[in-house]
């Protein structure tokens, strides 16, 4: 019975394939970024559209104070942009980090990148964010 | 009217906090970076600035950091608005002179009462 270890040659090839599927993702998180960026520039345009009518229109108190709130919720969940946006950069970075020290591995390139700067954005959710007055 | 300098590069931000104050009866001025930020704080005094705090050119604490060493910003009220949450992050801005640390999503109604409770 004979056992089939991995060679070195082996090692290196998968190397190589996980630096390429690392590309990859790379490339679909860039393309994630252009759709957020898309979807939120029409919310925008949106929001606005709705804002400036709302202004035009008498209602009760009632619905005004309805109506505020609703508007409320939406400036705070429209900033998920701002927050999708950095996360999904600082997961390409990441990922170009691991596909550089991948690629070092297979002997194309000399040096790996380093990941200098801590995760961005901790949040989990669109809840509000904390205040701290010094 | 009392002026509000918003700095932010995410345009969606901006525009988000602009909307806010603004149907609070400030004036806003937009800035897309530190760098910018200063240039216009040079041109003009604002009542305020509500600043985020990573942005490309030039931070928050870098800009409020430069803010401070300005006569006309010595007392001015700064904010830093960031998805930064971090107590290390937060000690270099009170450090450099920050008056609070919002972290985002804001609140509109809770951004204006931090507003109101610092502004002149």
């Amino acid at each position: 019975m004979t056992t089939n270890h991995p060679t070195e040659q082996d090692a290196s090839d998968a190397g190589c394939s996980a630096a390429q599927e690392c590309a990859a993702i790379e490339a679909d998180l860039e393309r994630l970024k252009t759709i957020v960026n898309d979807a939120a520039g029409r919310l925008l345009g949106s929001f606005h559209e709705f804002a400036s009518l709302e202004q035009k229109i008498s209602r009760n108190l009632e619905e005004r104070q309805r109506i505020e709130s609703a508007i409320g919720s939406a400036v705070m969940a429209l900033q998920f942009q701002d927050m999708a946006t950095q996360l999904t950069h600082h997961a390409q970075r990441r990922l170009a980090a691991l596909e550089s020290c991948l690629r070092a591995m297979h002997g194309q390139t000399p040096v790996a990148k380093q990941l200098e700067h801590p995760q961005p954005v901790p949040q989990v959710g669109m809840s509000t964010g904390s205040v701290d007055l010094f | 009217m009392q002026s509000i300098l918003a700095v932010d590069d995410s345009a969606s931000m901006r525009q988000m906090v602009a909307f806010t104050l603004k149907g609070a009866g400030y004036n806003v001025i937009e800035a897309a970076d530190g760098q910018e930020a200063l240039d216009k704080a040079r041109g003009e005094t604002v009542d305020l600035v509500l600043t985020d705090q990573n942005m490309p050119r030039m931070d928050g604490i870098t800009l409020v950091q430069n803010l401070r060493s300005m006569a006309a910003y010595a007392a001015t009220p700064i904010l830093i608005l960031t998805t930064e949450s971090s107590a290390e992050l937060k000690a270099k801005g009170k450090a450099a002179g920050a008056t609070g640390w919002l972290v985002k999503p804001f609140d509109p109604s809770k951004l204006l009462d931090v507003v109101r409770k610092v502004i002149r």
